[in-house]
């Protein structure tokens, strides 16, 4: 499988818990455009071999572009890239600036899966983390999603946010699941350095929840999507049968994807070799290099084989059905429940691991502590 | 040819730290033509990394000048430089000792500050002829007025004419020079006599072994000569003789009055005792010069290589680190939570921690170091007399008939309005307060009987801040006294950690049993099963916090494409948990042994 990602670095107003490479002033738009489509144009020749499973338009907010901005994007895509009939086309989208308007053009344009982001119903937590959006714009962008046609939609939701509540974050979801919203991203808010939020949580001028709170808010939401027929398909997503998202499944599979636009990240084989790169994250090295003809690629690695095998598990094991034993062996022509046998049998002693004749996968309670057991893949 | 007795001028500087002692020093080596300009490294005295970066002084060193000064003669200037803080009280008293001159750096921006009250003090002791300076004048916050008002007020000192100077942008440096050849006296002493020189530092050499950094005081010394350590008793033949210059320079003869190295093929510096005295063994002298000191460790505490694997390579560097400072004792010890390491001995703390940094940095080595400890005396039910500087080798209560610790005089001075609160703090570390006396309308002496193990911790921390940094403070060790000491011990989740057991007086162990169970409380990460942690007074449970089983270990967030991140992430985390030591089930971050020192 191969993902076609693309940054739009842009948004009316930076929320305080964001980490992300995003500017909340357009005044760069017109040459970052210009700066996106040469960059396409310089990769087609790379990619003529591929065909792209998936595109993703992701920010920033791709939604406060101009009108056709997408569309043309899109356009372009297509135009040096080869895009599989039926891909999954999807685009975010912040319910302020997610008018029955934009999204119809977005529709028009080919984006057949929106991911919103809502991170809370509850007006005054929306308000605590800087969103500027509220409850009801959620309702309205929704409806107006469902009104120029899109039906696989996507919201993104958060626990752990100040003055958050196990009740108002099940409040959340309940109006998500009411809504009838077909997948659900559920993280839980990791407080970066750098953001607003960690300096106001610092100097105490916000208090966030607990852990053991934000743990309490987790198992009850996580079990509230259960109950209502949403699998728990990766650590943090849900979806109704038929709906995960393809995009993101993809890079949990360890697959090839490009990335456009400032800071992004790809990751190809190219002559063989398993290779990532991105992006510069400064906004005015990637318009300058891409006009003076050359792509603002930094850090290109090989990846060493070892390194591509742990990736694979690292990745793989965010998914509830964990890692293809198969799919390991034919990348790598090893099984992973062999090659990782000390730690294998390790984790399943603690009951954090279990394996089948298909697969190796994490247990609840080892997705719980994740990152210990991936250490323990790390320390063979 | 001897140099002429009267044309040399031996002085050191005195300065708080950060006041322009090393700048200042480097512009008279420039002035003397003593680099050439392009040699000089920024601060050339110091040449240990751990001085610069601190910005302190730890060994002494020397070097020799030569100026023409006003009057066409040419003068042999011998530029001492000293140490700058109260564990090495003894070092500097011995360079002091080297001298007949100190020049008194005072900064014109913030005035005279404590430390440098202390220096004063100790130089007016050996009857040094002081030289007030007034630098950084080229800055817009100077006041020198102020200065010259402080200087007058505080120490007593004229400083009308004291010379304003800038060192750094050379301004007036020269009536430094000036003034060291017209106040300074020459040395006395007489070439002829029998040969005494003190040794105000030793430094340890690769090639030569360790090398006596002298002052001579009376007669002549030479390669070739026979030479005996007084206090030592030991003889060794002098290989080579020379002079700072300020890298070593061997010369013909070192002569009264002159300042310089004496290199005899000694194997470590723990014979080159500072303080000592050097004669001939031909012809010595009656009397060894006075002032010597045994420096003793006074503060203990265990050592061990973060990673169990590097005990050998600790070994090794312990060995190379006391080549260079014999006042460093170490023996093997066994800690059940730490492994294999070494129970080390130091004049203080700021020793302690350089030594320890040292460890880290010129060697490379990833240290674990426990709580310091003195040594307690502790007399058995059966008369016998064990000394402890392990809380964990102390015998059971059982058997033990009382137990002793060892004062310290404590000397504090402080400008009165600070006495006060520092009586409070004096009082906290259990001092028995003795005599406070006026040496001057604004300089308060207070004299307390202390206990030292409680000025082991943050006695000096306490003090600065009670003082807004002003207050100095000196110590000798008294006799031991018997006291009612009670072992506090540690439980993690019921097993005892044996590198934080502490002897503290049983008044005070509730209180820091307290404290240190709620640091650990903070200091231990949350692990996946409660974990309860216990102070205990033998088998009696006096304090309990409880750190919570930690529910959810997982990165939620993915960062789209961003592998990179993620994985960063995981090597942290891994590394972490290389830091950590297990205690019985407990994993417990290396720093942690550490940190509970640091309780308010």
């Amino acid at each position: 499988m191969q993902g076609l990602y693309i940054h739009i670095p842009f948004c009316k107003k930076k929320c305080r818990y964001c980490d992300f490479v995003s500017f909340p002033d357009l005044k760069c738009e017109d040459l970052y455009f210009v700066a996106l489509v040469a960059e396409m144009r310089k990769y087609a020749p790379l990619m003529r071999e591929r065909s792209f499973d998936t595109v993703f338009i992701g920010g920033g907010t791709p939604t406060v572009l101009k009108p056709g901005r997408i569309a043309a994007l899109l356009n372009e895509a297509g135009k040096c890239f080869s895009i599989k009939p039926g891909a999954e086309i999807t685009s975010e989208a912040n319910p302020e600036s997610a008018s029955e308007e934009k999204l119809g053009e977005l529709y028009e344009a080919g984006v057949n899966r929106l991911s919103l982001g809502l991170q809370s119903a509850n007006d005054l937590e929306l308000h605590a983390i800087g969103r500027i959006h509220s409850r009801q714009d959620f309702i309205n962008a929704v409806s107006a999603a469902r009104k120029v046609g899109f039906t696989n939609i996507n919201a993104d939701v958060m626990h752990g946010l100040p003055g958050q509540t196990v009740e108002s974050c099940i409040d959340t979801l309940r109006l998500v699941t009411e809504l009838e919203i077909p997948h659900i991203s559920s993280y839980s808010l990791i407080l970066e350095e750098g953001t607003p939020l960690y300096d106001d949580v610092r100097n105490g001028r916000v208090i966030l929840p607990d852990p053991d709170d934000t743990a309490d808010m987790e198992d009850a939401g996580f079990e509230f999507l259960a109950q209502r027929g949403y699998d728990r398909y990766e650590i943090s997503n849900f979806a109704k049968p038929g709906s995960e998202c393809r995009h993101n499944l993809n890079y949990w599979d360890n697959g090839e994807y490009l990335g456009i636009g400032l800071n992004s990240h790809s990751a190809l084989r190219l002559k063989g070799d398993w290779t990532r790169f991105n992006n510069t994250d400064d906004l005015n090295e990637y318009i300058n290099e891409l006009g003076e003809g050359k792509l603002p690629v930094r850090n290109t690695r090989k990846i060493e084989r070892d390194e591509e095998m742990f990736e694979t598990i690292m990745l793989g094991l965010r998914k509830i059905k964990g890692v293809s034993r198969r799919g390991f062996e034919e990348r790598f022509g090893c099984d992973p429940v062999e090659r990782y046998a000390p730690a294998v049998s390790e984790l399943e002693m603690e009951g954090w691991l279990e394996a089948t004749e298909d697969s190796m996968y994490l247990t609840k309670r080892g997705l719980d502590f994740q990152n210990e057991a991936l250490i323990k893949f790390m320390e063979q | 040819m001897a140099f002429p007795k009267e044309l040399i001028r031996n002085f050191c500087i005195i300065a708080h730290i950060d006041h322009g002692k090393s700048t200042l020093a480097d512009r008279l080596m420039q002035l003397t033509d003593t680099v050439a300009e392009r040699d000089m490294e920024e601060q050339l005295l110091d040449s240990m990394d751990i001085e610069r970066e601190r910005g302190i002084t730890i060994k002494s060193t020397a070097v020799r000048m030569f100026y023409t000064a006003r009057d066409g003669k040419t003068y042999m200037l011998n530029l001492i430089d000293t140490p700058g803080h109260v564990d090495f009280t003894y070092e500097v008293s011995r360079a002091l000792a080297a001298c007949e001159g100190a020049v008194l750096v005072v900064d014109a921006t913030q005035g005279i500050e404590a430390q440098t009250l202390a220096n004063v003090y100790l130089a007016l002791d050996n009857d040094l002829e002081i030289i007030p300076v007034i630098n950084k004048i080229d800055l817009a916050s100077a006041d020198p007025e102020n200065a010259i008002h402080e200087i007058e007020d505080i120490i007593g000192l004229p400083a009308e004419d004291a010379p304003q100077i800038s060192a750094k942008t050379g301004l007036n440096v020269e009536e430094v020079l000036e003034r060291i050849v017209s106040d300074v006296p020459a040395p006395k002493g007489d070439p002829e006599a029998p040969l005494k020189a003190l040794i105000f530092d030793s430094l340890y050499d690769n090639y030569m072994g360790a090398l006596s950094y002298v002052r001579v005081m009376d007669g002549t010394v030479r390669p070739g000569d026979r030479i005996r350590f007084m206090h030592s008793g030991n003889e060794f033949d002098v290989t080579e003789v020379g002079i700072f210059d300020p890298g070593r320079k061997p010369v013909k003869e070192l002569t009264a009055g002159e300042v310089g190295y004496i290199s005899a093929s000694i194997k470590s510096v723990a014979e080159t005792k500072v303080g000592d005295t050097i004669t001939l063994a031909s012809c010595p002298a009656k009397e060894p010069l006075h002032g010597y000191k045994q420096a003793n460790p006074m503060v203990f505490c265990g050592i061990y290589p973060a990673d169990g694997a590097d005990y050998g390579a600790l070994k090794e560097a312990l060995d190379k680190l006391i080549l260079n400072d014999a006042s460093i004792s170490y023996e093997p010890e066994t800690s059940q939570a730490l492994g294999y390491g070494f129970r080390c001995g130091f004049l203080g703390l700021l020793h302690m921690e350089i030594a320890e940094e040292r460890l880290e940095r010129e060697f490379d080595l990833d240290l674990v170091t426990t709580a310091p400890s003195v040594i307690y005396r502790v007399i058995m039910l059966d008369g016998t007399v064990r000394m402890i500087d392990n809380p964990s080798n102390l015998p059971s209560p059982m058997e033990i008939q009382r137990m002793e610790e060892p004062m310290v005089m404590a000397h504090i001075m402080t400008p009165p309005e600070f006495v006060g609160s520092i009586m409070e703090l004096c009082q906290e570390k259990r001092g028995f307060f003795l005599d406070m006396t006026y040496l001057e309308e604004n300089r308060v002496k207070l004299s307390y009987r202390m206990p030292l193990n409680e000025i082991i911790f943050d006695f000096f921390d306490g003090l600065k801040s009670r003082s807004r940094g002003y207050a100095s403070f000196d110590y000798e060790l008294g006799e031991y006294e018997e006291s009612d000491l009670v072992k506090l011990d540690f439980l993690l989740n019921g097993d005892m950690c044996d590198a934080l057991s502490t002897i503290v007086h049983r008044d005070k162990a509730y209180a820091k049993g307290r404290a240190v169970a709620e640091k650990l409380q903070e200091v231990i990460p949350r692990q996946q099963f409660e974990i309860p942690i216990q102070a205990a007074i033998g088998g009696k449970i006096i304090a309990r916090e409880t750190v919570r089983a930690v529910r959810k270990d997982v990165l939620a967030k993915c960062y789209g494409g961003d592998i990179t991140r993620k994985k960063k992430l995981l090597e942290k985390q891994k590394e972490g948990k290389k830091r950590m030591r297990q205690v019985g089930t407990v994993s417990v971050p290396s720093d942690a042994f550490m940190s509970v020192l640091r309780i308010n």
